[in-house]
């Protein structure tokens, strides 16, 4: 499927915001054999003093910009054209029993190594009411893949999709106390379960189609930057990724844009453009398949 | 017949030594005779009565307390601490101290090649020497550094080991600190204490000077600028934390020593790839920067995000090459303690032979057979978390000790099973014992060495002695010396006469005067708030000493009432004998001061620190009316003190500008507030007289007027006549010269919109007279003299 996107974000300020420097993590990626990044760029008005385009430790395409006077607004805008192929069907997946035995033969420190998914993160701590969940939802004799597919479909079951209920700054702790939250609380709350039960996980962040194919319902998330989970599942089967807001295994109705440990790797943009106090902000996705 | 006062028989002092049976000593050799390097300082001790001994050690102690050494410890009211110094210093040959010198070498070599190898090409990883995981899940290894080669070609710069002498009395290593090693500072200040205490004899003894060691690390410091022409030293600054850190005293004194700009992270700023400094001058160039900042919050763009003292855009800045840091970042990956259970195999793999020196003996219980060897050997290990860079005590982690799990209520082996990844386990280890002076005796207690090391375009360069750390029981388990421990100098000693070191350049050197480098923006707005603060803490003494003069005059509650209005604009309770708000006044001078440390003489800060001491004190005791008015007076004369020593000794950079306009603006501000209050028409009888008793200014009037106080005569001289220093158009005056001063060498002589300003404020107090400058003209002047901080701000500061 080729997409055609359109991702917006402005700010404006109630008093003209001065300097800064900005990191945003915005364009989708381009991943051989899984989507494909056919053209894109990001407009940012008005145009910064500085820009460097590169890429960071786990290959996501990112911009740094700063600005040098003061400015009300600031506009980004991403124009990308995708061809998304959903991921070929996954190898056999590792018993759970065996996965640490796997993990030990891994000798690599490079970005999809799953050595970096399975200790706390800045954004996931170790949490010992996480791990009794998802051992509760989980049986030993599972594969690592089934316990994903367990695990994703009891927090969706369990917990209540609420854009209003938590920002972003909330600890997971709170939203999985309350059994609500938004695609990033039902993320990180599942890359917690996952890594408690020692199976390599990681944060994606992305983007929805916007309109579902015909007769089929419109995913939860789509208005937005959305977010999911990507799972290790031994040395056959590698990665997978699962959406645990929409209780789906993803396919090409999800284009990837970041991928990392938590939403800490990936924040689309860091820098004083973060979205607090007298400022409004502005956020718009248009994900529009190209034959539609 | 009274018998004289006993001298101690000779040799007393040694023959009553006793070291622990079955533990190494550095006095006492195992055949229990005296180590050679030892005889001279015994032989000084044993001629000296205790008595003498104790006044030796008192001008050391007097030395520290005068230099203001301390270092300021966590927990409960964080408080600036007395540096803890053992006079005794520990006594090595110079044979012995080449062996250590040249392990400790080996194994900084080792080291950097393999933080080199876990931010380039990870071969370690890949051929099996290293867990993955432990680099993984290590905090330490920064992933967005991962790929970064740093522009001087090394990661290491500057190291510290921490070291003891096992019971075989070999030398091993118990700690490497690799990510901002501290103490460096403290060993001079030890050593000059040191030498204090050991006059007499330390010229004669042989002792390895330390000045040589920080000169060729000087030195290569100013070699890693990038470009060679620009005099040595001009872009080298030293990052610190900041004044909330335990070792900022340490920062701010080695920054003096070295002659390098103290910087905070918000004093950077990052333009087109290259890191400036925020200066009065405008953005400077800076290239290379002693770290003592912990990596993680060096960016909050792309590292820890929660950070207030990074600088953003720090990581890009080192993309671009444009920065040396001593260290780079993410060399704190190599202080892990799981590190020191692979560090032995990977020298054997990459030296081709064991460690000369070896390190203490650790298992990391990721690996089965390691695990279970833990689990054999519990009861004489050490236990605990295998990212930690510190000993578990020092953080309060789980950890068992000797077998004794703490922490959790777990047993030790299904703990040990349970956790077994992210544990390791290290031999417990039992230190030598060295003598310490204590009650008239010397008794031996366990003591470690830190030693330092440079790099320099010759090798490492090791710094000789100069810090220990010494127990304060006779415990002799490292771990114990958690407990409490007291610092000490160590002595290297060579067999013949050393080299007399200095900082100072070589007389052949060519002479040149260093031009100051541009004034940090941070250093000039704490130096104007210094003299603000000062200056308003001085108004306000004199004020509450008015009020507590008159307290008990019968007649005056009108004049009282003014006073006591005026006190409440600053927050001051009248009713107090010592107001607090005068206490807070002065700690926000004492705060905008302890914040430029480096800039301040060490009589300077004494002063201060001694002002805030007696305002403190005199709070506990004085009582209202006469009493106070006399504390206030003796306060009065203390900030003359502070401010004499400042006048008479700073040198006049722009710095001295900034501190110079704050006291003029704050001075000039308030006096212009007090004689609209105190000129009024409507103001009671006695007001033109306390103006002219606050301006300081009661013989002044009288040669001058040689009449009753009216409001022209008042006016005239507190306002508006140039030659008084009490005056308005004085200190408005001398805020246009500085200003002018501030142009010609910040901004080659473009005027700025403040010193426009000033022009013009000046002006119009200049062309009143004393019949028309009026108590409204004189309100306006005063929000026109405050509205100029503003303006500077906007010039200087940003």
């Amino acid at each position: 499927m080729i997409y055609d996107i359109v991702l917006r974000i402005a700010y404006t300020y109630a008093s003209p915001a001065s300097g800064g420097r900005h990191l945003v993590r915005l364009m989708p990626a381009d991943l051989p054999g899984e989507q494909r990044l056919i053209a894109g760029h990001l407009d940012i008005t008005p145009a910064p003093s500085e820009r460097t385009d590169r890429s960071d430790f786990f290959g996501n395409r990112a911009t740094d910009f700063a600005f040098r006077g003061a400015f009300d607004d600031v506009a980004l805008r991403v124009q990308a054209r995708v061809e998304r192929r959903g991921a070929s069907p996954p190898g056999p997946s590792t018993p759970r029993a065996d996965l640490a035995a796997d993990l030990a033969a891994s000798r690599s420190l490079t970005a999809d190594a799953p050595g970096h998914f399975l200790a706390p993160s800045p954004l996931v701590p170790h949490d010992s009411a996480m791990l009794a969940y998802a051992e509760a939802a989980t049986g030993a004799q599972m594969t690592a893949l089934q316990a994903v597919v367990a695990i994703g479909e009891a927090l969706h079951h369990d917990m209540r999709y609420d854009p209003d209920a938590t920002e972003v700054d909330t600890p997971m702790r709170e939203a999985f106390n309350a059994r609500h939250g938004v695609c990033q609380d039902f993320s990180h709350i599942m890359i917690a379960c996952l890594r408690g039960l020692g199976i390599p996980a990681g944060y994606v962040s992305g983007l929805l189609r916007t309109i579902p194919p015909p007769g089929k319902p419109r995913l939860e998330g789509a208005d937005a930057m959305h977010a999911w989970v990507r799972a290790w599942c031994g040395k056959h089967a590698g990665w997978i990724e699962y959406d645990p807001t929409n209780s789906i295994t993803v396919g090409e109705n999800h284009i990837v844009v970041a991928r990392g440990r938590d939403y800490s790797d990936v924040s689309p943009i860091r820098g004083v453009l973060r979205v607090s106090g007298h400022q409004t902000g502005l956020h718009s996705v248009d994900v529009i398949p190209l034959d539609a | 017949m009274p018998r004289a006062q006993p001298r101690p028989a000779k040799g007393r002092l040694f023959a009553s030594y006793r070291p622990l049976p079955g533990v190494p000593d550095e006095l006492v050799a195992p055949d229990g005779t005296m180590r050679p390097a030892w005889a001279g300082i015994i032989a000084h001790l044993e001629a000296l009565s205790p008595q003498d001994i104790g006044r030796n050690i008192a001008r050391g102690e007097q030395y520290l307390r005068d230099a203001g050494v301390f270092f300021r410890t966590y927990g409960a009211g964080q408080s600036e601490r007395d540096w803890p110094f053992s006079p005794l210093p520990i006594l090595l040959p110079e044979a012995e101290w080449a062996q250590i010198t040249d392990g400790l070498s080996e194994r900084a070599d080792l080291l950097e090649a393999v933080v080199a190898d876990l931010y380039g090409e990870n071969r370690l990883v890949a051929d099996g020497h290293l867990p993955a995981a432990l680099i993984a899940e290590n905090p330490e290894w920064l992933r967005p550094v991962v790929g970064i080669t740093p522009r001087s070609g090394h990661f290491l710069h500057f190291l510290a080991f921490e070291i003891g002498r096992g019971p075989d009395g070999r030398w091993w290593v118990l700690g490497d600190r690799t990510q901002a090693p501290s103490g460096a500072g403290f060993a001079l200040e030890n050593r000059v204490a040191a030498t204090r205490v050991f006059s007499e004899i330390y010229g004669q003894s042989n002792v390895h000077r330390l000045a040589g060691f920080f000169r060729a690390f000087r030195d290569a410091l100013n070699g890693l600028q990038a470009d060679a022409s620009v005099r040595a030293g001009a872009k080298v600054g030293i990052l610190t934390p900041g004044p909330m850190t335990d070792t900022y005293y340490e920062h701010a004194y080695i920054a003096r020593y070295l002659g390098l700009t103290l910087l905070e992270g918000g004093d950077l700023t990052v333009e087109d790839g290259a890191l400036k400094v925020r200066t009065v001058s405008g953005p400077a160039p800076i290239d290379v920067l002693w770290r003592r900042l912990d990596a993680a919050w060096a960016d909050p763009l792309e590292l820890d995000d929660t950070s207030r003292i990074g600088t953003p855009g720090l990581l890009s800045a080192l993309r671009a090459g444009t920065v040396t840091l001593v260290n780079a970042l993410g060399v704190g990956v190599l202080e892990s303690q799981a590190m020191l259970a692979f560090l032995p195999g990977i020298a054997e793999v990459l030296n081709g032979r064991p460690l000369k020196l070896p390190n203490i003996a650790t298992w990391w219980c990721g690996q089965k057979a390691e695990l279970n060897h833990v689990r054999a050997h519990a009861a004489g290990m050490l236990i605990g978390p295998a990212m930690a860079t510190r000993l578990p005590f020092e953080t309060n982690d789980t950890h068992a000790l000797a077998g004794q799990l703490r922490g959790c209520d777990q047993s030790l082996d299904d703990w040990l099973v349970a956790n077994g990844p992210v544990l390791v386990g290290q031999e417990l280890v039992t230190l030598s014992t060295t003598p310490v002076w204590q009650d008239g005796a010397l008794v031996p207690r366990p003591m470690t060495i830190r030693v330092f090391l440079a790099r320099t375009p010759q090798g490492w360069q090791v710094m000789p002695g100069g810090f220990a750390r010494i127990g304060t029981s006779a415990d002799t388990t490292a771990i114990a010396m958690q407990q409490g421990s007291t610092v000490a100098d160590v002595w290297i000693v060579a067999d013949t006469p050393v080299r007399d070191e200095t900082m100072l350049a070589a007389p052949t050197q060519a002479f040149a005067r260093a031009e100051p480098g541009a004034l940090p923006s941070r250093a000039a707005d704490n130096l104007y708030w210094l003299g603000r603060y000062i200056e308003r803490t001085e108004g306000l003494l004199r004020l509450t000493r008015a009020y507590n003069a008159r307290r008990n005059e019968a007649g005056n509650d009108a004049l009282r009432g003014l006073i006591a209005k005026e006190l409440g604009r600053y927050g001051l309770d009248p009713a107090e004998p010592l107001p607090h708000g005068l206490i807070r006044s002065l700690g926000y001078a004492v705060n905008a001061a302890s914040r430029i440390r480096d800039r301040f003489s060490v009589d300077g800060w004494a002063a201060l620190a001694d002002l805030e001491k007696s305002i403190a004190r005199m709070a506990q005791t004085v009582t209202a009316g006469d009493d106070a008015a006399l504390a206030m007076g003796i306060l009065l004369r203390k900030v003359a003190g502070f401010s004499g020593l400042v006048h008479e000794n700073m040198y006049r950079a722009t710095g001295w500008r900034f501190l110079t306009i704050g006291r003029s603006l704050e001075r000039a501000a308030a006096m212009a507030g007090l004689l609209a209050t105190l000129t009024d028409p409507k103001a009671p009888g006695g007001s033109l007289d306390l103006a002219i008793e606050i301006g300081d200014s009661i013989m002044t009037h009288r040669q001058r007027y040689a009449v009753l106080a009216s409001r022209e005569t008042v006016t005239d001289l507190l306002a508006l006549d140039v030659q008084n220093p009490r005056a308005i158009l004085f200190h408005l005056t001398e805020i246009r010269d500085q200003a002018d001063l501030l142009t010609e060498f910040t901004r080659k002589g473009q005027l700025t919109e403040f010193a426009r300003r000033v022009v013009a404020v000046q002006t119009s107090i200049a062309l009143h007279s004393p019949e028309t400058l009026s108590p409204a003209a004189l309100r306006r002047l005063k929000a026109d003299i405050l509205a100029l901080s503003d303006v500077l701000s906007d010039a200087y500061m940003l």
